[in-house]
């Protein structure tokens, strides 16, 4: 059967999006079709919702993928036949199998960042409940469904907008690289991550799950049907990550420009370097983790079934396994990011250079051992909680480099405030009190009563947040004249940054207090002598709401009709502002040839790089 | 330019109208660069702001008065870890935040030609060093005092005056009293006798739950096909009419009826607990 697209589907600027649907839905119902066949000739009931779509899905995943464009592009090369290898321009580049990873960068990025903002929209609601102690927006089942879609969305986005955003953006070209090592997998990275929200959307349509971002079973194996289509969300992305994870690995290992050896690489690829490696290592726990729960559930597998002899814990360790480095994958690209940008606009080297990178790889090697911090409370045995305690608590000594990095490279710089330098400086402030209440949760003593509450809610959205999405926000700003050619309202951006930051603080800062104060967390209902700080936290929350509108406002006129940006308008050093904006496919038009590090900023004469053959500071080949 | 350098462990940098080749690695920087990075007059400034603001901090962390009520004396125990956890990050916050700040005023770009720095660094040994010992020591003493000393108070005592058997069930408390032959299913309301050490046996009968006691600071999850114990010592009697910490409360994510998993307590006299077990349902055994 020949299964390439016609010639209407290849031109028509959706129709891989609309074959790839097609092809995908097709055969998901062939497959849950014959699934159900099956079960009626065995004689059992042929319409099980968990069964049925667990084996159908992965037909109608490969369906998808298949049509949008594996097959033409890629598969049919394995069969001897002719690849199509045509390639679209302009926008329709962003509906396609386009391998080019600027493309693909934006491409995580639109996407993650409209989940980011409907999620946030889920936190509206559950900060509307909250406004009262008592239940007034929603039945106890629904707000368990919203406050759990908005935990595992949150989480999806902070995994993968920064590095599948900007590591495929930034990466290839800040090493001086053409694209990244396999295009084409690349490209399979975003369209498996494209699959997730379809999901997690469709749990609508299945009960919605309830057993929030962690899905701690046995709840998890008993729940609603949505919780199946969570599971293989989180597999999906899990995928996509693995895939993205040795893309980025051999990319900063293989693709780096003549001179850029690993000392002379932008902290942020380092940083999405260390990530990758964690996510190579250990994405696929959670993926056993969310499989072992499916087969509880659909065959009764008893993993985590006591009755049969099985262990919740066992979940919660696997869980955690991934998770936690995943907090990481989540945190330390912004982290980086920040400091990236620290060193541009404060006009100086980034500080002790080496010794953040040291930070950064110690993070990485100290978040495998450092787990069943986040079961303080589950029974472990007393040398268990000796273990972790002090595991946690020296993972702070590799992240107070960080910190070194960011304080030294200001002091004494020429910073220039502008709006990603304001992010950056603001990544700093929140990611200090997300650490150092990380110390309260990292002490047993304490952790015990602050265990599930508010306190640990605060916490994780100063880090997370704080730190990775803020992050995420001085990229935006720091590369939009790259990515668009096109300059933002500095006065908007600025606007936006302030109302941000400071409704962030009202909104978390507070969580704080009632977390101490007995109230825990993943509730509609609580004491009303805590009404009043809700008040506060709820209006600080719809005023952080709101300012993302002037953040949309801005990005989305100024992409249609803002200035021309010139190549470097930051007159950074790095690779990227050493090309035109917005870069031209496979990034420039002379080979870059390193020749000293990326934020020699005080040494006028030295360029970071050189372009064309001519020039061979090295004498070498 | 001749002196552009080839090798990646060495870079040029000018400062003052000098040239100066000097080392990447950041073990030997030369005194030039000690000498921009520690300057007097802004060391000193932030120095006096960083003291003033820490004392202020500190001050306000011994004496802030954020604390839930607490039940009994390790609860005050924690409390005091928790005071002492504030107080030393005080100094930590207030040093970064005196920095960023002052860097933001101090040291911000004030016309476009401004655009360098009179002095660049790379790195400086002294105060990469110090930081690691600074930051290594206070780690290595948060983790002796209040983590280890915390775990050991959490665990050394392991001797109890009366047993209460917890079931958590989707969604209500069970308990029984094993020693007294009785038992109180889906309980509304949980009385305790004051000043009595107990151990709390803790499970769930389908999926986890987490016996709470906000009051105590203590908590520890129900796990299906497993006894978790906690040991606590009854104080002075309280009970949930005055103050709503004074509960069980469910912790951990367990269904629609997880927030309202709760039970009040009331912690009473001996006698008064007394009266209220003879009113409970007897345990019939072989009935569990």
């Amino acid at each position: 059967m020949q299964l390439a697209p016609t010639a209407f589907l290849r031109d028509w600027a959706f129709g891989p999006l609309a074959f790839g649907m097609l092809v995908g839905l097709v055969m998901f119902f062939a497959a849950a079709g014959l699934i159900m066949g099956v079960r009626a000739w065995a004689g059992t009931e042929p319409v099980a919702f968990g069964p049925v779509v667990l084996g159908a899905y992965w037909f109608g995943l490969a369906g998808w993928l298949l049509g949008i464009g594996v097959w033409s592009k890629w598969a049919k090369e394995w069969l001897g036949l002719p690849v199509d290898r045509t390639m679209k321009t302009g926008w329709q580049r962003y509906f396609d199998f386009t391998t080019d990873h600027k493309v693909i960068g934006v491409q995580y990025l639109v996407t993650f960042l409209s989940m980011f903002l409907l999620a946030g929209v889920l936190a509206m609601l559950m900060r509307i409940e909250h406004m009262s102690g008592d239940q007034v927006l929603f039945s106890p089942a629904q707000y368990n469904y919203v406050m759990s879609l908005h935990g595992i969305t949150m989480v999806f986005v902070a995994v993968a907008a920064v590095i599948g955003g900007f590591g495929n953006y930034a990466v290839p070209i800040l090493i001086g690289a053409k694209d990244m090592a396999y295009p084409r997998l690349n490209a399979l990275s975003f369209w498996l991550a494209a699959a997730v929200p379809v999901l997690l959307a469709a749990t609508f349509f299945a009960g919605g799950f309830d057993a929030g971002w962690t899905a701690y079973a046995p709840l998890s194996t008993e729940n609603s049907d949505g919780q199946v289509l969570f599971n293989l969300a989180f597999i999906t992305l899990g995928l996509s990550s693995i895939a993205g994870s040795i893309n980025f690995i051999v990319t900063v290992i293989k693709l780096r420009a003549h001179g850029m050896g690993f000392d002379r690489l932008p902290i942020f690829v380092w940083a999405v370097f260390a990530m990758s490696l964690l996510g190579f290592f250990f994405t696929q726990y959670i993926a056993a983790a969310m499989l072992m729960t499916l087969l509880d559930r659909v065959f009764g597998m008893a993993f985590f079934d006591f009755t049969e002899g099985g262990d919740p814990l066992l979940y919660q360790h696997i869980f955690w396994f991934y998770s936690h480095p995943a907090v990481y994958i989540m945190g330390v690209p912004g982290l980086a990011l920040a400091l990236e940008v620290i060193s541009h606009f404060s006009r100086k080297p980034l500080f002790a250079y080496r010794w953040v990178v040291g930070g950064i790889l110690g993070i990485t090697a100290l978040s495998a051992i450092v787990w069943a911090h986040h079961m303080f409370t589950a029974g472990l045995s007393t040398a268990e909680l000796f273990f972790f305690i002090t595991t946690t608590e020296v993972i702070s000594i590799p992240t107070g480099l960080i910190f070194l990095g960011a304080l030294g490279t200001i002091w004494r710089g020429r910073l220039w405030l502008r709006t990603p330098m304001l992010f950056a400086l603001a990544v700093v402030f929140n990611f200090l009190i997300g650490g150092l209440t990380g110390i309260f949760l990292a002490d047993v003593f304490t952790d015990i009563h602050l265990q599930d509450t508010f306190f640990v809610v605060a916490h994780f959205h100063y880090t997370i947040v704080g730190a990775g999405i803020f992050g995420l926000f001085a990229g935006i700003y720091y590369w939009f004249p790259k990515i668009t050619g096109r300059t933002y309202s500095e006065h908007l951006a600025q606007l936006h940054f302030w109302w941000t930051f400071l409704s962030f603080n009202l909104t978390f800062l507070p969580m704080f207090w009632l977390g101490l104060n007995g109230m825990n967390r993943r509730i509609a209902v609580y004491p009303e002598e805590l009404e009043f700080l809700n008040l506060l936290v709820s209006l600080g929350g719809f005023s952080l709401g709101a300012s993302f509108l002037v953040f949309l406002y801005n990005i989305l006129k100024s992409w249609i009709r803002g200035p021309v940006a010139e190549a470097d308008p930051w007159r950074a050093r790095t690779l990227e502002w050493q090309t035109s904006s917005p870069p031209p496919v496979e990034n420039f038009t002379e080979a870059p040839r390193v020749v000293s590090g990326p934020y020699d900023y005080g040494s006028p004469s030295t360029a970071h790089a050189v372009f064309g053959a001519s020039t061979n500071p090295d004498g070498a080949g | 330019m001749a002196e552009i350098c080839h090798k990646t462990s060495s870079i040029l940098t000018t400062s003052s109208g000098t040239t100066t080749v000097i080392d990447l690695t950041g073990s030997e920087p030369q005194a030039h660069e000690r000498k921009t990075l520690l300057n007097g007059r802004n060391v000193v400034t932030v120095f006096v702001i960083w003291l003033g603001l820490t004392v202020l901090g500190v001050f306000g962390a011994y004496h802030a008065d954020i604390y839930p009520i607490a039940g009994n004396h390790l609860a005050s125990q924690v409390d005091d870890a928790f005071r002492l956890l504030m107080m030393l990050a005080v100094p930590v916050f207030t040093f970064v935040v005196t920095i960023l700040v002052y860097s933001m005023v101090r040291f911000r770009r004030k016309t476009d030609a401004d655009d360098t720095p009179p002095h660049t660094f790379h790195s400086h040994g002294g105060v990469i060093w110090g930081w690691l010992v600074v930051t290594s020591g206070l780690t290595i003493a948060v983790l002796i005092h209040p983590g280890f000393t915390g775990l050991r108070e959490l665990t050394a005592d392991r001797h109890q005056d009366m047993v209460v058997e917890a079931l958590a069930a989707q969604w209500s408390w069970n308990f029984t009293f094993p020693e007294h032959g009785v038992k109180l299913d889906k309980a509304n309301d949980l009385m305790l006798p004051q000043g009595t050490r107990i151990r709390f046996d803790v499970t769930s009968r389908d999926v986890v739950h987490s016996l709470w006691l906000p009051m105590y600071r203590m908590k520890i999850d129900a796990v299906p096909g497993r006894t978790n114990h906690i040991y606590l010592t009854t104080g002075e009697p309280i009970s949930f009419s005055e103050d709503p910490n004074v509960r069980v409360q469910c912790a951990e994510l367990c269904g629609t009826g997880h927030p309202r998993m709760q039970v009040r307590v009331s912690i009473v006299d001996q006698q008064e607990f007394d009266i209220w077990l003879g009113g409970l349902e007897p345990v019939i055994v072989g009935n569990e």
